[in-house]
């Protein structure tokens, strides 16, 4: 293996150029070094102006999602070793407005997680002193795997339907929908489904499971999607077949 | 220079833990709040907390009481704590686990269905209420959602570069917005620093980028004494293999479920030295240490879960004698259990999945199969901002501070998960407090002057010539090298005092510094305002250092190794002088009331 590799980095500096261009960097390549380490390099000793989002470094803040050789990835957790000899191409993530080199705008993203009310309704609310909400380990597992989102928004990335209709409320967020109505202690699924089931929501899903592929933290947000689809579907039958006092 | 203004009654500057529960407390009492973050919501420095909350619910061992923990965080914290904050936390900490369980907080649970806890470094009773390794992120999750829910304003990739303060009482703050550079300024009847820590003023860190000190540097130079500066937290397991991941935590929660930490000859040399004070609670053979972690309420801990401060010198003695690893640190093993537990494998991942992928991934290690290699890394700093316990506020009236930024819970070492109950306890008590200064105080006016000289200031770095200064990534980390090698977990008198003159040294370079490129999303920009604060807050933990002549918690001195009764006296405090050199000074601790002298005694 060579101890170098190149980098071609997206640069977008929207005072300069309208468009998008690559710079290309030459970096040292130890085995241990993963993209962020040579983005990292890259700003504090040959060119302190690129921009992207980093943070904690160990994969649990999802703050430095961006397209590693086209895929999305997080930059902290991808060897760049792994893409020896190179060039390796680091482009923003894709579906997001660009708002300079790999930073992207995600108000969007934040809106349509809030938009699934990501908050324990419930109608009464007992005092603090009667102790916690009791939930059994198997209550728990339930909805535990969709409780690991990250908010990395690789899912989005990678959703070739959000790409096209940016209106789909999108996989993260029906992820973290699903993460509640599963959630023992939650009384608001009926008004979520409402949410969801509207033209933007599940229904614009065609099940192409590349958010499921590129989440980090295994949430499935493919299998939420799924699992959603399959829910409503019932519903609507049962409100057909079934009396409404049965339903 | 216009501004750009906003008005709030409270201002929050930080959106971690304690930001985000001050901001929601303040919102619930009715008020206009404003909260202003370094980074992107959902993403600070909390959610790398791992190990779980630590507060006294005694769903798993009834014998815990607020009283225990109230003891063990005094004894922890070697009696300089705030005594009152002590209190105030163990008692309050449990409400705060339940209100955000009640919030839809995720937690392990307990066969019946109650919050699950674990067992911590100097913890008596298993008390860390936990989700896996990942209990930080849960709680920002839930803070977040929370917080939106009430509809809280957030500025978002906002830096602070200066608190503006009229006659004593603070008015606001000015900062810029990384996106396009442009400065605003904030005013507010009272704001709440929310700002974390300053790890990244050293070179090994488990700290991300944005941990820079803003909080202490901002009250510091806004008039506000800081405390205790000199108590750095040297968390004893980081990463230090490979170079790019050094400093990531390994969480204390491996210990907890029954990792061992062994040297190269594969001796377990916790047992070798086990101090006084811990002795009686301490389990004196491997297989009572085991049996504490699998929960026998008869056995006592293993010395793997004596404190952090403890734990990071007897590695740092292994590796200083030739007993290390082979990158200098020493292996912590969890694989070991196996020869215990039938399913080890599974449960090892199972119970630490985030260390079980940090390893696979980052490090290429399977942690069911290998030992890991681990080494000290700064972590927490124990000293910050000097504030009443009861309400928060600082010596600056209506400026409050909470959580990491703050001073006083600690003492001289911090035990593993009063973190994330400090954040919560205190978070809701500023939240509070500084609502009610807030409707009780009219607003004081903005000296836009003081406003447009800090922006200039900040704006420095472009003016210089080209070829003329330097670039403030080299400057960094020179002053991380330094205060790693000078002030670091061993520290003396005459390195400290270099590294006071290496600080003027760097001082100078600053004031040099230069940055290329434009004001939008300019991440060297942003480096040359950190160093301003790093330096401040470098500075601030050097004097603190030099004054505090003995050794006590995270602060160890060679040339003064024990500890000595007469320092357990009084706090360190530092603040500005009239002609702006920075003071350090004794402060005398106020007096224990009799009832919590007696639970001390009651607990020893």
């Amino acid at each position: 293996m060579s101890d170098h590799i190149t980098l071609h980095v997206a640069r977008y500096r929207p005072e300069k150029a309208s468009e998008t261009t690559f710079d290309a960097f030459e970096l040292p390549c130890p085995k241990e070094w993963v993209v962020l380490d040579g983005l990292n390099h890259i700003k504090d000793r040959m060119d302190g102006t690129l921009s992207y989002r980093w943070s904690c470094r160990m994969g649990i803040c999802g703050s430095c999602g961006m397209l590693v050789n086209g895929e999305p990835k997080l930059a902290c957790a991808t060897f760049l070793s792994d893409y020896a000899p190179g060039p390796v191409r680091v482009e923003p993530l894709r579906n997001f407005p660009v708002i300079r080199d790999l930073v992207v705008e995600m108000g969007d993203f934040m809106s349509k997680l809030t938009r699934i009310k990501p908050w324990i309704v419930r109608q009464v609310e007992k005092p603090l002193s009667d102790g916690e909400y009791r939930q059994t380990p198997g209550e728990l597992d339930e909805y535990k795997q969709f409780s690991m989102c990250i908010n990395c928004m690789l899912c989005y990335s990678a959703c070739p339907i959000y790409g096209l209709d940016p209106h789909f409320i999108g996989p993260a967020a029906i992820a973290l929908a699903q993460r509640y109505n599963l959630d023992s202690r939650d009384e608001g699924a009926a008004e979520r489904m409402q949410i969801l089931s509207e033209h933007d929501g599940i229904w614009g899903c065609t099940f192409v499971g590349e958010c499921t592929k590129v989440c980090p933290k295994h949430v499935d947000p493919a299998g939420a999607i799924q699992r959603y689809k399959l829910q409503s579907a019932v519903e609507w039958v049962k409100a057909f077949v079934l009396p409404r006092a049965a339903q | 220079m216009d501004f750009e203004t906003h008005d709030y009654d409270v201002l929050v500057i930080g959106a971690g833990g304690a930001g985000l529960r001050a901001a929601i407390e303040a919102s619930a009492a009715g008020v206009q709040v404003g909260l202003i973050c370094k980074s992107l919501l959902g993403k600070a420095h909390t959610v790398m907390a791992e190990g779980g909350v630590a507060a006294a619910l005694a769903n798993v061992d009834d014998r815990d009481s607020w009283k225990v923990h109230f003891a063990d965080t005094m004894r922890g914290g070697q009696y300089v704590n705030n005594w009152r904050m002590a209190e105030l936390h163990a008692k309050e900490a449990p409400d705060r686990v339940r209100e955000l369980e009640a919030w839809g907080a995720v937690f392990d649970r307990t066969a019946d269905g109650r919050i699950l806890q674990r067992n911590f470094g100097g913890h008596r009773y298993p008390r860390l209420a936990h989700v896996g390794d990942r209990t930080g992120l849960e709680l920002i999750r839930t803070l977040q959602d929370e917080g939106v829910h009430r509809g809280i304003d957030v500025h978002m990739e906002f830096t602070v570069v200066s608190l503006l303060a009229t006659d004593g009482r603070a008015s606001g703050v000015v900062g810029y917005e990384r996106e396009r550079g442009r400065f605003k300024v904030f005013g507010a009847s009272a704001v709440i620093l929310a700002t974390g820590g300053a790890g990244r003023a050293y070179k090994i860190t488990s700290n991300s980028w944005e941990g820079t000190g803003d909080g202490h540097s901002l009250a510091y130079h806004a008039g506000a004494e800081l405390l205790d500066m000199e108590f750095i937290q040297f968390h004893p397991t980081g990463m230090i293999w490979p170079p790019s991941v050094q400093g990531i935590l390994v969480t204390e929660g491996v210990r907890g479920e029954g990792g061992i930490l062994l040297n190269r000859d594969g001796r377990r040399f916790m047992f070798d030295d086990i101090p006084d004070a811990y002795r009686k609670q301490t389990a004196d053979n491997e297989d009572e240490g085991w049996r504490y972690t699998q929960g026998d309420k008869n056995a006592r801990r293993p010395p793997e879960l004596l404190t952090r401060d403890h734990v990071a010198r007897c590695i740092m003695r292994e590796v200083r004698d030739g007993r290390g690893s082979p990158h200098g640190g020493v292996f912590l093993d969890i694989a070991w259990i196996k020869k215990r537990l039938a399913n080890g494998e599974e449960h090892i991942r199972r119970k630490l999945p985030s260390m079980y992928h940090q390893f696979k991934e980052l490090a290429d290690i399977d942690i069911t199969k290998e030992p890991m290699e681990v080494g000290p890394t700064t972590h927490y700093i124990m000293g910050g901002v000097r504030v009443d316990g009861d309400t928060q506020m600082s010596s600056v009236q209506g400026l409050f501070a909470a959580g990491e930024c703050a001073a006083g819970i600690n003492g001289a070492n911090r035990l593993g998960g009063n973190s994330l109950s400090d954040l919560l306890v205190f978070g809701k008590r500023a939240g509070e407090h500084a609502a009610a200064f807030a409707r009780e105080h009219r607003r004081v006016s903005i000296d836009t002057a003081a406003a447009r000289a800090a922006a200039d200031r900040a704006l420095k770095p472009f003016e210089a010539g080209p070829g003329g200064g330097e670039n403030p990534y080299a400057i960094q980390s020179a002053l991380q090298e330094m205060m790693q090698a000078l002030v670091g977990i061993v520290r003396n008198e005459d390195d400290m005092q270099r590294a006071l003159q290496g600080l003027t040294a760097l001082r100078t370079r600053v004031e040099r510094a230069v940055v290329t490129g434009h004001r939008e999303y300019n991440p060297g920009w942003h480096t040359s305002i950190d160093l301003g604060h790093l330096l401040t807050v470098s500075e601030a933990i050097t004097r603190s250092a030099i004054e505090r002549k003995e050794s006590r918690g995270g602060h160890f001195r060679e040339d003064f190794p024990e500890k000595d009764p007469r320092f357990a006296m009084f706090n360190v405090v530092t603040a500005k002088a009239s002609d702006g050199s920075m003071q350090v000074r004794r402060v005398p601790l106020p007096a224990m009331p009799a009832e919590l002298k007696q639970i001390i005694e009651d607990q020893k």
